[in-house]
């Protein structure tokens, strides 16, 4: 027993290591920051308490607000678009039809293109004169838009390149239709229902302990937004996806207000902290466990 | 058994590398030390230090390591390159550790800053970090060496290429100025039968000529011109000029104008006065009035200068002089004028610098290398090629010097010595991100609100109204003047 323990911990200690060094003691470092007003180019950084806090709620600092309503906004329309939409796309990948395989390599293969050359991808298709997109609208007689350089399309211009890259929560859901015993769809043909019925009765509750882990996973990352500000859009036009991490990589970054930054990036974590909170006490009444018990 | 050993021993080692990854994170202890002795450097004048030792007198030959740090284009490495071979050929004692930092170059550096690892020479951006660094104390007062060191004349620097945190305090020296000028495909003017434009300042365009032009080079789908009635301006084949709407760019006509971006005294934000708002609005007009010009959402498409003219996607574009370089490359019949004047001729120099940081054990040798890489003739590749321009008059003044590098080579047509060389000489302006304290925040307010302006949807006044309060509240002064 002692032995198991003593493997289960050796091969376990890269990730706890890593954990460790490279994640909670740089969270305890900045979260000691955040109370400074350490700024990396200054010899010396003095305690200033909840000053960098209170300059963050103070109003004085309207980018905050600013892109705290824009990373909301963000996951607003992001979250409910990539959970309807893999979960979708993993049902139809998961009926028995020829090609399944290639339908779902298709699909996933977005997931390893580097988050770069995806972004200059999508530059070039949403580009408003030459891109394929417009050029498509415009063959259709349809209106054209801006997308990316437009204040009113810039969010939901980045929701749809972030769209593309579904393929591993699709992975994720479909482990989980996969995992719905088949008893249970043979007892609703017994019963003359369709597929309405097996989906509504069957699939979703089934996969709801999926759905339950999509959607905490898509609230951390959407509210971790970052490539596509600093690859897209640099924030623009107007601040218009002035994100909120990319807003403090800037101040950390740019202008090396390491103090300021971390007290940005705390309260994200509470933020982030917050809804996931949320979404697990609200998971009581809709996720259930094989067995019927509820969660 | 053996099955489970192996693996175990293959997890050890794994744990080994890890170890060694990390300790390889720690720092060694002689970057500490480093910024230990940065404090007592302080308080030691390296004046003295420097002159003694340009004053001829050899120096011991213990072996010293310099550290750089630049970015740039690999040519332009390359150049660097060839400037530390001659160097370390002169002073077999030193070497040079040469850093290419090709992306994201101020967050490595603040990085390296955080850590206590600083370069003893880095490449600086006036309009980022250099300025913040030279206020924490980080850098050299270059002027200390400049004064003292008998084999330079400082009076031999071209103009606006000096950086100081304020006036005698001087914390980069550009390796070479770059100034901007209207380039323009000869072909296009010789096909519309137009006069191309004046190289000469005195004989500059007035802003209404060059409307004019543009007008006429800038040909719809259907090969009508602005001018015409029936000019469809949704369908633009070629654009009678890119103007390009960063504030290198208008700059030029904001100086041009008699504008500024602060005021003389330094205490008020002067974009929203007449001088510079009408130069502002004289840019917007090109593109939302008369249709000469692509907004920044259609410049998008716009390649680079070099091939945006060869292609004759535009007409004319005002760039900086560095892409000659591009355009030398690109066979066509390319060539430069000056630009259009609004009250005089002016244009702005802009550049990067060389700074020395105040942690490096090698002040002397700091500074020598620093004279090499100013020193044209090791930088003659880059300056023949169009990059750079040679920093020290004597290469714009003697005539058989600046034959080397302004005659018989494709990165510089006939216009190049009235349009570029002598306006840099007579008519140039120091970058705003050289003397505009806290450039970058009040840039952060205005460029959102002159978003607006380029696509037309707020005037000038209007959007650089909106933001005064908030531009003002950034305003920290001037780095010219004494306080």
């Amino acid at each position: 027993m002692r032995k198991g323990l003593f493997y289960g911990l050796l091969f376990t200690s890269p990730a706890i290591l890593g954990f460790l060094i490279f994640t909670l003691g740089p969270m305890i470092a900045s979260l000691a920051l955040s109370l400074t007003d350490y700024n990396v180019f200054k010899a010396h950084a003095s305690f200033v308490g909840f000053d960098n806090y209170a300059r963050l709620f103070s109003g004085e600092d309207d980018l905050f607000y600013k892109s705290l309503g824009i990373t909301f906004y963000f996951v607003l329309l992001r979250v409910p678009a990539v959970i309807i939409i893999s979960f979708v796309v993993a049902l139809l990948l998961n009926m028995n039809v020829k090609g399944r395989a290639v339908f779902r390599t298709i699909i996933y293969l977005p997931s390893i293109v580097p988050a770069v050359a995806s972004a200059m991808i999508w530059m070039w298709l949403l580009n408003p004169d030459l891109g394929l997109i417009n050029s498509a609208l415009r063959w259709l007689h349809l209106p054209t838009s801006n997308w990316l350089y437009s204040e009113n399309s810039v969010i939901p211009s980045v929701v749809l390149t972030t769209l593309w890259g579904i393929g591993g929560t699709v992975i994720i859901f479909l482990a989980g239709l996969s995992g719905i015993p088949k008893q249970y769809y043979e007892a609703i043909e017994v019963d003359g229902g369709g597929w309405y019925s097996k989906l509504r009765h069957i699939t979703l509750p089934m996969v709801t302990p999926t759905i339950f882990f999509n959607t905490i996973m898509a609230i951390i990352g959407s509210f971790q937004v970052f490539n596509e500000a600093y690859i897209l859009t640099q924030g623009g036009p107007n601040n218009r996806s002035l994100f909120y991490v990319f807003y403090l990589w800037r101040t950390a970054f740019r202008d090396t207000e390491m103090g300021y930054a971390s007290a940005l990036a705390w309260v994200l974590f509470l933020i982030i902290l917050f809804f996931t909170f949320i979404v697990f006490r609200t998971s009581k009444s809709w996720v259930y466990y094989e067995g019927g018990e509820r969660a | 058994m053996s099955r489970q050993r192996k693996s175990v021993s293959i997890l050890i080692a794994l744990l080994i590398a890890l170890v060694g990854i990390l300790s390889a994170c720690t720092k060694s202890d002689s970057g500490s030390g480093n910024s230990g002795s940065s404090g007592s450097g302080n308080s030691a004048s390296p004046a003295h230090t420097a002159s003694s030792a340009s004053a001829g007198e050899e120096q011991s030959n213990e072996p010293v390591t310099l550290r750089m740090t630049v970015w740039g284009a690999p040519e332009e490495v390359a150049a660097y390159k060839v400037a530390i071979d001659k160097f370390e050929k002169k002073y077999p004692n030193i070497t040079v550790k040469l850093q290419h930092i090709p992306t994201d170059y101020d967050t490595k550096l603040t990085t390296m800053v955080a850590g206590n690892d600083e370069p003893d020479i880095a490449q600086m951006e006036s309009a980022s970090i250099a300025y913040p660094l030279a206020e924490q104390g980080k850098f050299y007062n270059l002027e200390d060496f400049l004064s003292s060191d008998p084999d330079f004349n400082e009076e031999e620097l071209v103009p606006n290429i000096t950086y100081s945190l304020e006036p005698g305090n001087v914390i980069g020296l550009g390796p070479g100025p770059e100034t901007f000028g209207l380039f323009y495909n000869e072909d296009i003017f010789k096909d519309a039968g137009l006069t191309p434009p004046p190289a000469k300042a005195s004989e500059a365009w007035t802003w209404d000529e060059f409307v004019d032009v543009a007008k006429k080079l800038t040909i719809d789908a259907k090969g009508r011109n602005a001018a015409d009635p029936a000019f469809d301006p949704k369908n633009i084949k070629q654009y009678g000029v890119n103007i390009g709407t960063w504030w290198g760019n208008y700059s030029n006509l904001i100086y041009s104008n008699g504008g500024d971006f602060v005021s003389e005294d330094g205490k008020t934000f002067a974009l929203n006065q007449p001088a510079a708002v009408e130069a502002i609005q004289k840019l917007a007009d090109l593109i939302n009035v008369y249709h000469v010009a692509p907004s920044p959402v259609q410049a998008k498409n716009i390649p680079a200068t070099n091939i945006a003219l060869q292609t004759k996607k535009v007409a004319m574009a005002i760039d900086g002089q560095w892409s000659t370089a591009g355009l030398a490359q690109s066979k066509f019949h390319f060539n430069v004028g000056v630009l259009p004047t609004l009250k005089q001729p002016m244009t702005t120099v802009v550049s990067g610098m060389f700074s020395m940081f105040k942690s490096t054990k090698h002040p002397k040798e700091a500074w020598e290398l620093m004279k090499a890489l100013l020193d044209p003739d090791a930088a003659i590749d880059l300056i023949t090629a169009g990059t750079w321009m040679p920093a020290y008059r004597s290469w714009y003044t003697d005539p058989a010097l600046l034959a080397k590098w302004t005659e018989n080579l494709d990165s510089r047509p006939s216009g190049y010595k009235d349009a570029v060389v002598d306006v840099l000489l007579n008519s140039s302006h120091q970058t705003p991100t050289g003397y505009v304290k806290n450039f970058n925040k009040i840039m952060d307010i205005v460029n959102p609100a002159l978003d607006k302006v380029w696509l037309g949807q707020q005037t000038a006044q209007q959007a650089l109204d909106s933001i005064e309060a908030k531009a003002q509240a950034q305003v920290q002064g001037r780095r010219d003047v004494k306080e």
